[in-house]
C-alpha cells in the first residue's frame, strides 16, 4: 500500500505514482493493462478516521477542534491542504515540539475504497522548560532565568516565569495564559510583574508592580484586547541634579486603569511588511476603578504600504496620541508621551522633543507623529538570497510635534498648537532586520524644525527597537 | 553629601542672596505628619525664624519622597534642595547667615554634644514610640502615614516604613529595649538639657542658635502632641525650665508673627502705628 508522508504544503504532481496502482487494484475484474494516469484533483476521497500518536497529558477535547477541518476535505489535495493547515494549528497550540503528518489510505473492516485515515504524530512539550541568559547593557549586567510550564492541565494553559537579576535593577513577570479550546484567538491571561526602568533623558527612575488581566477576542476581522491592569508606581530622581519639576513627581501612586485596544492586521510581516495596512487604536480609562490616577489616553497608529517596481516599498505611517487628565490632580510624568528618538522622530536624541524644564523633558500630553520611508533592496544587491536579504536601505521623511493642551478651548485652538512648531527630519540609512521581532537602523539625519529647548542627534543615528515610525 | 560637593554648594550657595521665593517642603499638617517629621519641620522652621529668612511653608503629599535625603522636612532655594537641619544651617551660614558665630570653641564643641544628643536619644525615642510600640503604631501612626494614599497602596506604604524603622532600631541596639527604658532614657536626655540651661533664657549667651531651634522643635512637638499616652509628655513635664523655655520661644518667634500681622493690618486701616 503506498503511503504519502505530508510534512509540507509542496505541489504535488498531479499524476500520483504511488496512489493510482492501489487503487486500480481494488477496482473490478477488468483491469486495463496499462497504467492509467489518475488526476488526483478529480479522485474523489473520504477522510474515515483521524489519529493523534503521542498525546499523554492533553486532552482530546481541545485536539478535536483543530483537527475537525480534516474530516470535510473532498480529494486528496484538499485533503493535503486541511491536514496542513491542521498542523500549523497545533502547532500554534504552543504544546507539542513537532508534529508530522501522515496521510494512509483507510485500514481496517469498514474501509472504503476511497477512504482514507490521517494520522498526526506529535511529541508533547516536556512539562517544564527553562532557560538561562546573561544580559549586557548600558552600564549594567544582569542574568535572566526563565521558567515555562507548556500546557499546565491539559488543555494549552501556560505559565511562564522570567526572574532578571541586574547589578542595578532586579525585576520579575510571572504570567499565566489560557485559551479557550476550539478558539485559540480567544484567550485570556493573567500576569504579575515588577519592572524597574531608568530614563535619563527625564532624569527619573520608575518601578512599577502591578498585576494584570487580559482577554483577547476577535471579531470579524479586527482582533480586541481588553484589559484591567493596576499597579503600584513609585517614580525617584535619578540623580541630585535632576530639575524641580521632576523631583516633583517623586513619590507613590497607585494606578487602576481599563483599556480596549482594537487591531487589524493586514501586512504581510511585522517587520518590513511589503503590503497591506495596520490599524490600532487604543483607548485607556483610569481611575474608575480605584486608585488615585484619573485620565483617559487615546492612541493611534495607522501603517499603509505598498510595492512599488523593482522590490521597493513604499510605507506612511502616522501615530497619535492624547492624554486626558479628569478630575483636579495634573497628569503624572509617567503617563504622559514621549516623542523624538532613532524609533520615532530621527535626528532628535531619545525622547528629546517637547516640553523640559532645565534638561529634564517631562513628556507632553498630546502628540503626533507622522513619517514616509522608502525602502530598496541594498544598491547592487550583494548576497542576494541569503544574508543580503535581511538588509534594506531606505529614504525617510519624519515629522511630529508634542506639546500639553488647555483643554478649556476649542478643537480648532488644540489643532493650531499642534501645527505650530513642527519638527520634521530626513535623510537615508540602512535597515537590517532581526528575526520577524526587532530591527536595527544606521541612518544619517538631517533634523529641522528644532525648538529651543529640543536636544538633536544629526549626522549619523543608530536605532534598535520593536516599533519604528 | 562628600567633601568636595559640600564646598562646591557653598560656593554655588553663597553667590546669591536669600530670595524672596524661599520655600519648605513638610508633609500634610494635618491628617499625615508623625510626631518625629512634625518635631524636625518645626526646628527648620525656628532656625529660620531667628535667622530672620522668610520661607514659605508648602505641605505634599510627597515631601518625603522629593527629599534628596529621603527625609523631610527640606527647603527649595532658588536652584538648591537641601534638606535636614544641619546642612540648612551650613547652607544658611554659606549665605552669611548665622546665629553660632559669636560662640567660641568650646561652646561650639558643647553645642555640638548636645545637637548630637538630641539627635540620638529623642529623635530615636520619638521613632521609637511612634513605630516599635504596638499600639501607637496601629492606632495612630500607620493610619497617618498612609492616609493620603488609596487601598490598598495605604498599608503596604505603612507597614514597609514600620518595617525599615524597626530594622534600623535593631541595628543602633534600640530593638530590645522596652518602651519604659525608652522612657527613662529621655527623661535622662531631658534632665541634661535641663541642667545645661539652668534658669538662662537661651542655652548660649542671651540669643538663641540652632540648638535652641532644636531643642524647641522637639519639645514643643511632643508636649503638644497627643499620643495613645502621655508618657512621653509626662517626661517633658517634670522639668519646669523646659516648658518655660518652649513657651519663650514659641512667643517671640511665632507668635509675634502672627502678632506683626494682625498690627499691620490695623495700621493700614489707621495709617501709621508702630509695630512691635
Amino acid at each position: 500500500m503506498g503511503t504519502v508522508h505530508a510534512r509540507s504544503l509542496e505541489p504535488l504532481p498531479v499524476s500520483g505514482p504511488n496512489l493510482s496502482p492501489s487503487v486500480d487494484e481494488l477496482e473490478t475484474v477488468e483491469v486495463e493493462p496499462e497504467t492509467k494516469q489518475e488526476v488526483l484533483e478529480n479522485k474523489r476521497v473520504i477522510v474515515q478516521h483521524v489519529h493523534i500518536d503521542g498525546i499523554s497529558r492533553t486532552k482530546d477535547d481541545l485536539l478535536i477542534y483543530e483537527i475537525a477541518d480534516v474530516f470535510k476535505a473532498k480529494n486528496l489535495i484538499e485533503v493535503m491542504k486541511k491536514s496542513h493547515e491542521a498542523r500549523e494549528r497545533l502547532l500554534r497550540l504552543g504544546i507539542f515540539r513537532n508534529v508530522e503528518v501522515l496521510i494512509d489510505t483507510a485500514q481496517g473492516e469498514e474501509a472504503l475504497a476511497e477512504g482514507l485515515d490521517v494520522i498526526f504524530e506529535v511529541k508533547e512539550m516536556r512539562r517544564l522548560t527553562g532557560s538561562y541568559n546573561t544580559m549586557v547593557g548600558n552600564n549594567e549586567g544582569s542574568m535572566v532565568l526563565g521558567l515555562k510550564l507548556p500546557n499546565l492541565f491539559g488543555r494549552a494553559e501556560k505559565i511562564t516565569f522570567q526572574f532578571s537579576y541586574g547589578t542595578k535593577e532586579t525585576s520579575y513577570g510571572l504570567s499565566y495564559f489560557k485559551p479557550q479550546p476550539g478558539n485559540f484567538d480567544k484567550n485570556f491571561s493573567v500576569n504579575l510583574y515588577k519592572v524597574t526602568g531608568q530614563f535619563p533623558w527625564s532624569s527619573l527612575r520608575e518601578t512599577d508592580r502591578g498585576v494584570s488581566t487580559e482577554y483577547n477576542f476577535p471579531i470579524w476581522k479586527t482582533h480586541h484586547a481588553l484589559k484591567w491592569e493596576g499597579v503600584w508606581r513609585e517614580l525617584s530622581s535619578l540623580s541630585r541634579t535632576a530639575s524641580f519639576s521632576v523631583r516633583e513627581e517623586s513619590g507613590h501612586s497607585l494606578k487602576s486603569s481599563i483599556s480596549h485596544t482594537m487591531t487589524v492586521d493586514t501586512r504581510n510581516s511585522a517587520i518590513l511588511p511589503k503590503r497591506g495596512a495596520l490599524l490600532k487604536i487604543n483607548q485607556e480609562l483610569a481611575g474608575y476603578t480605584g486608585g488615585d490616577v484619573n485620565f483617559l489616553k487615546e492612541d493611534v497608529e495607522l501603517q499603509l504600504n505598498t510595492s512599488l517596481l523593482w522590490d521597493s516599498v513604499l510605507s506612511a505611517s502616522l501615530w497619535g496620541g492624547l492624554l486626558v487628565p479628569m478630575g483636579d490632580k495634573p497628569s503624572s510624568i509617567a503617563d504622559r508621551f514621549y516623542l523624538g528618538g532613532p524609533t520615532t522622530v530621527r535626528g532628535f536624541s531619545m525622547y528629546s522633543i517637547g516640553p523640559q524644564s532645565e534638561g529634564d523633558y517631562l513628556g507632553g500630553e498630546a502628540y503626533w507623529a507622522g513619517g514616509l520611508h522608502f525602502y530598496t533592496p541594498l544598491p547592487f544587491r550583494p548576497g542576494q538570497g541569503g544574508f543580503g536579504d535581511l538588509f534594506r536601505t531606505h529614504f525617510f521623511l519624519n515629522a511630529g510635534n508634542l506639546c500639553n493642551l488647555n483643554y478649556g478651548e476649542g478643537p480648532n485652538a488644540h489643532l493650531q498648537k499642534l501645527a505650530e512648531c513642527i519638527r520634521w527630519s530626513y535623510g537615508a540609512g540602512i535597515v537590517l532586520r532581526l528575526g520577524n521581532i526587532a530591527r536595527l537602523e544606521l541612518n544619517y539625519c538631517i533634523p529641522m524644525g528644532v525648538q529651543s529647548g529640543d536636544r538633536i542627534c544629526d549626522g549619523v543615528q543608530f536605532g534598535a527597537g520593536i516599533r519604528f515610525l | 553629601m562628600s567633601l568636595a560637593t559640600d564646598m562646591f554648594v557653598c560656593q554655588m550657595a553663597a553667590a546669591e542672596p536669600w530670595p524672596e521665593n524661599a520655600t519648605l517642603y513638610q508633609p500634610l499638617k494635618g491628617e499625615q505628619i508623625l510626631l518625629s517629621d512634625n518635631a524636625s519641620c518645626l526646628a527648620v522652621q525656628a532656625f529660620l525664624r531667628m535667622c530672620n529668612l522668610p520661607v514659605q511653608v508648602v505641605c505634599r503629599a510627597n515631601a518625603e519622597y522629593m527629599s534628596p535625603s529621603g527625609k523631610a522636612p527640606f527647603i527649595h532655594v532658588g536652584n538648591h534642595v537641601v534638606s535636614e537641619l544641619g546642612p540648612i544651617v551650613q547652607f544658611a551660614k554659606a549665605k552669611g547667615h548665622s546665629l553660632s558665630d559669636g560662640l567660641d570653641e568650646i561652646q561650639k564643641a558643647e553645642m555640638k554634644a548636645y545637637t548630637e544628643l538630641v539627635n540620638n536619644m529623642l529623635l530615636t525615642a520619638e521613632l521609637y514610640v511612634q513605630w516599635c510600640d504596638d499600639s501607637t503604631s496601629a492606632k495612630i501612626t500607620r493610619s497617618r502615614y498612609g492616609s493620603p494614599y488609596p487601598w490598598p497602596l495605604n498599608h503596604i506604604l505603612a507597614y514597609q516604613k514600620q518595617w525599615e524603622v524597626r530594622r534600623k532600631m535593631k541595628a543602633i541596639g534600640w530593638g530590645g529595649k522596652s518602651l519604659k527604658q525608652v522612657l527613662e532614657d529621655v527623661d535622662r536626655c531631658c534632665q541634661a538639657l535641663s541642667q545645661r540651661l539652668g534658669t538662662q533664657p537661651y542655652f548660649f549667651t542671651k540669643q538663641p542658635t540652632e540648638l535652641d531651634a532644636l531643642v524647641f522643635g522637639h519639645l514643643f512637638t511632643i508636649l503638644t502632641t497627643q499620643l495613645t499616652d502621655d508618657a512621653l509628655c509626662e517626661k517633658v513635664k517634670n522639668y519646669e525650665n523646659l516648658i518655660k523655655f518652649c513657651r519663650r520661644i514659641e512667643q517671640q518667634y511665632f507668635e509675634e508673627h502672627d502678632q506683626e500681622s494682625v498690627l499691620s493690618s490695623v495700621s493700614r486701616c489707621s495709617r501709621g502705628s508702630s509695630t512691635k
